[in-house]
């Protein structure tokens, strides 16, 4: 609502240097979701019409999860879609609402600070002490180092928010920059109701 | 007892857990970060820092990579190409030449195009607002109630979730280790039934009150002809299905590999009529943004149930149900009606992955199926998506018609949650209709 | 109480529901409690409650859990040493002999290395049986008979298949019974007797294989080093010393499904049964290069010596 108003404050520039990198990794994500799809379809094909299934298929599907499950985890974030029952703080407003933003935030920061660094030696472990895949024992490591990358993106979205969140408490009146606003179920609907393709009839 | 040493006091902790979780949902942390912090904090009790935070650690990525879990994606990318390749308006005008002569009927084929629409999509609300934009016009055209109208499109956006390609029900069948392809099997029907009920429901509102849903007049309606030439642009929604069941029934394929055709074979209709980049990018970005948010919401939940296996709440719960002296039908129907109350709260996903740990065991164990189960829980969740407050099919729908008044369309709604009731009640009385096809399978 | 000592509470990691498999483990807990009258408690935690099957290496190592049950093919990385026992072919001559080569190989310094590294300790073994086959169609009564057949089999054993001209699938257990149905697969492999009733394998299929023990693997028990250590003296005995107790339950377990389903397979199908010629032809053509393979691609350890203990062993079962 204030993107037209340029943004100098250390909490927009943060924002708008941390978001091309998150449209990336989620744009990395969805062309895993494309590839799987592809995979999908090579594998019919391979299977039913030439007989030689690919060796490894199940193993790479497995693999490659990780690339859609985290890679997208800060962008989702940003934009508000990790689900939250909005029914108590939709009521609040003002410095009562970016007080729970602060807590909100907080508390992601904490579980996923934890998540980063017994994720990452997860990743240690599989790469240490070896880990390959059931059939085509392919290394695990490279998919397992994907969580705390993703999740070390997505701590530094959680801060920008908190940061946002804090100045905002400090002055509700402030134009709001590196959060989320808040959708009300209202708005949310009108966002479905206008989904792209939709507009043709 | 089975709880014997040493177990009082993780059960003691479990329900602790259980408590701040629902605090802190209640308090609208995001469900993710709550569901994972109260799992942290509850291990961190029962097994130390060290052990708890390693579990913990383990759980994304191995929870994620799951290949079962490998048919969301495709799923949810099916859905949002096939709003790109105008496939809404297509359904309904062929359902509208089909069946516009029925009472009701313009109301009736809105059905039908929903039921069809759900082939390729897992959304329910998206399904409504389509709808909402395809649908209600025509209708109000024809000098239909506008709640009727409402309704019916708020409704029928529903079937989204039951007919396959669904990934609620993919998920379920993920938490609690069920075949994903028996599931998907097992929601066609009842999607059908749910249907039917529907159409029987208007059929009885447009005989009651004609004034409310008027006829299509004689001279207007198609013939043959025309009727046959509307089914051609339906090729690809009937590809889709046919592939998912026939590779699910016949073993051709795995329900990841069959939803890879299926979104293949959209995505290729979607560029064959013209659409372009930006749309395609945006489909894209759309579907790995919720991926992320379904596959966070998995793990999230996961790091909890971690926390409840080492506390043995769960056999805790079930003992306790089954030895709950009442028949089983009236503890399945209060576990329902306490869905359908959380239901008004929350997200059905969110509701699905927070309550089946502890619930399902226990209605296993009083001797239900868990296919059965799945399909109820489900239908339940949906009605949720119609009723007051949080009824987010009706949120839809208003909010794409601003003539519609969103106390009209909860309204227009209460015959069809009528619908869903009588649903509901003829799946309890006959839960062949849900395991019939599955079984079917071996 | 006929031990005495502290109390203690020990949780097992497990993956799917109580079975043959782990009605060893079951009988351990029971004696276990009775000997110390309930002060040393073991419960095995079924259905990967307390964590994935292919990361409970990972939870031991975290000390997240006392024991668990591992296989060694969900993680072939983790264990390489242990992918002998996963080995095709291996000359293997019947239960007792099985047990009595896993026995000798659970104290073995690789398998015990392996297991080390992720600060566990072999416990036992859980006597998976060999794997039979099981098919549809005409019989294949001579080695040349299996070129062309489409075969479920994974790891070892399906690089063998592949040997024998076969082609080999790989399914999950659960796809099999579909697939041969529908005739993408004619064979399949399972643990015989059990997993070919348990996947109705057999309502399918035309022939079984009896006496073919292609490979098998190794679905076993480990405990956790760190708790193992910290246990009074007298409750490591008491552990230890009912190794075999586990190895009893596990095998009257299996047998007593045997007794049923071979009596049953012999009714309704027909059995195939190789003279020692023909096991030592697979033995030739499809055993054998495997084994030299899998040493080749194991430079880390002395896969060798692995093997020749394996044989070694296989060999004093057979001629004591
Ligand atoms: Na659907
Ligand atoms: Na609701």
């Amino acid at each position: 609502m204030t993107q037209d108003m340029p943004a100098r404050g250390i909490v927009a520039r943060a924002d708008r240097l941390l978001s091309p990198v998150e449209d990336a990794t989620n744009m990395i994500a969805a062309l895993f979701v494309f590839a799987l799809m592809c995979l999908g379809i090579a594998q019919i094909v391979l299977r039913t019409i030439f007989d030689t299934p690919l060796t490894g298929y199940v193993d790479l599907v497995e693999l490659s999860m990780a690339g859609m499950a985290f890679l997208g985890a800060a962008y989702t974030q940003r934009m508000g879609a990790h689900i939250r029952m909005e029914l108590l703080l939709g009521t609040l407003r003002g410095r009562a609402l970016w007080g729970a933003e602060i807590i909100g935030a907080l508390l992601g920061m904490a579980i996923i600070a934890v998540l980063i660094w017994y994720s990452g030696e997860h990743f240690w472990r599989s790469y240490q002490l070896g880990d390959t895949t059931m059939d085509a024992e392919f290394p695990v490591w490279p998919s397992k180092l994907l969580v705390p990358v993703a999740f070390a993106l997505w701590f530094l979205r959680l801060s920008i928010q908190l940061a946002g969140s804090i100045r905002l408490f400090v002055d509700p009146t402030r134009a709001p920059e590196g959060v989320c606003v808040m959708k009300h179920a209202a708005d949310v609907a009108r966002e479905e109701a206008v989904l792209p393709g939709t507009e043709e009839t | 007892m089975l709880i014997g040493l040493g177990f009082q006091h993780p059960l003691a902790v479990g329900l602790i857990g259980v408590a701040l979780l629902i605090f802190l949902v209640a308090l609208g942390v995001r469900v993710v970060f709550a569901a994972a912090l109260v799992g942290l904090l509850g291990l961190v009790e029962l097994i130390g820092w060290g052990p708890a935070a390693g579990v913990i650690g383990i759980v994304p990525h191995a929870k994620s990579s799951t290949y079962a879990l490998s048919v969301l994606p495709m799923f949810i990318f099916i859905g949002f190409v096939a709003f790109h390749a105008g496939m809404t308006s297509q359904l309904f005008s062929a359902a509208r030449k089909w069946l516009g002569w029925l009472p009701g009927g313009l109301a009736v084929a809105t059905v039908f195009a929903t039921a069809g629409f759900a082939a390729v999509s897992g959304a329910s609300t998206a399904t409504s607002a389509v709808f909402a934009r395809t649908a209600i016009p025509e209708m109000l055209e024809h000098g239909y109630s506008k709640r009727l109208a409402a309704g019916v499109v708020a409704a029928g956006g529903t079937l989204a979730t039951l007919i396959p390609p669904s990934a609620i029900l993919v998920i379920y069948a993920i938490i609690v280790e069920e075949s994903v392809g028996r599931l998907l099997l097992a929601g066609f029907l009842p999607g059908l039934v749910s249907a039917l009920v529907y159409a029987g429901i208007i059929i009885i509102w447009a005989m009651l009150k004609p004034e409310q849903a008027p006829s299509v007049p004689v001279e207007e309606r198609p013939g043959w002809g025309e009727r046959i030439a509307a089914l051609p642009p339906l090729l690809p929604i009937m590809a889709v299905v046919f592939i998912i069941v026939s590779a699910i029934y016949q073993g051709w394929a795995t329900p990841t590999e069959a939803g890879s055709l299926g979104a293949g074979i959209i995505f290729a209709v979607a560029l064959l009529r013209g659409t372009g980049i930006k749309p395609i990018v945006d489909s894209l970005m759309e579907t790995a943004k919720l991926t992320v948010m379904i596959f966070s919401l998995i793990w999230g939940v996961t790091i909890f149930v971690r926390f409840l296996g080492f506390s043995g709440l769960a056999e805790a719960f079930t003992q306790l149900v089954v030895s709950i002296d009442a028949p089983p039908m009236v503890i399945i129907v209060c576990i329902l009606l306490a869905y359908a109350v959380l239901g008004m709260f929350m997200d059905a996903i969110g509701m699905l992955l927070l309550t089946l740990p502890v619930v399902y065991p226990a209605v296993i164990a009083l001797g239900f199926d868990s296919i059965w189960f799945g399909i109820i829980v489900v239908k339940m969740a949906e009605i949720c998506l119609v009723t007051p407050p949080i009824g987010l099919n009706c949120f839809v729908v208003a909010a794409v018609r601003p003539d519609i008044s969103l106390p009209d369309v909860f309204r227009g709604v209460t015959w069809f949650f009528v619908a869903d009731v009588i649903t509901i009640i003829v799946l309890l009385i006959f839960p062949e209709i849900v395991t019939w096809l599955p079984d079917m399978m071996n | 109480a006929n031990v005495d000592g502290p109390s203690v509470f020990w949780k097992i990691s497990m993956y799917g529901n109580p079975r043959a498999l782990t009605s060893g483990m079951e009988a351990l807990a029971e004696k276990v409690a009775e000997e110390t009258d309930g002060k040393f408690q073991i419960r095995i935690f079924y259905a990967e409650q307390l964590g994935p099957a292919r990361e409970n290496l990972d939870g031991l190592k975290l000390n997240a859990f006392e024991g668990a049950g591992i296989c060694n093919f969900y993680h072939p990385g983790k264990n390489p040493a242990w992918m002998v026992f996963s080995l095709p072919f291996l000359p293997v001559a019947n239960p007792q002999a099985d047990r009595y080569i896993r026995e000798r190989m659970f104290e073995h310094p690789a398998i015990v290395a392996d297991m080390e590294k992720w600060n566990a300790i072999p416990y036992v073994s859980g006597l998976l049986p060999q794997f039979e086959m099981m098919g549809k169609g005409e019989p294949p009564r001579s080695l040349e008979d299996w070129k062309g057949l489409q075969v479920r089999a994974g790891g070892g054993l399906g690089d063998a298949m592949e040997l024998l001209g076969a082609t080999k699938q790989t399914l999950s257990a659960g796809e099999t019974l579909t697939a041969f149905q529908n005739g993408t697969v004619d064979v399949a492999a399972f643990p015989y007797t059990y997993a070919h009733v348990a996947f109705k394998i057999n309502e399918e299929a035309d022939w079984y294989t009896s006496n073919m023990s292609p490979g098998s693997a190794e679905c076993g028990w480990v405990l956790n080093k760190t708790a193992f250590e910290a246990l009074p003296d007298q409750y490591k005995v008491l552990i230890w010393d009912n190794r075999s107790l586990v190895l009893d339950k596990q095998q009257e377990a299996y047998a007593a499904q045997d007794e049923k389903n071979i009596a049953m397979f012999q009714q309704t199908l027909t059995e195939v049964r190789y003279d020692e010629a023909a096991l030592e032809a697979f033995r030739e053509i499809a055993g054998k290069p495997v084994w030299d393979k899998w040493v080749a691609d194991n430079p880390g350890f002395d896969a060798q010596g692995v093997l020749d203990a394996f044989l070694g062993y296989a060999e004093e079962a057979t001629n004591p």
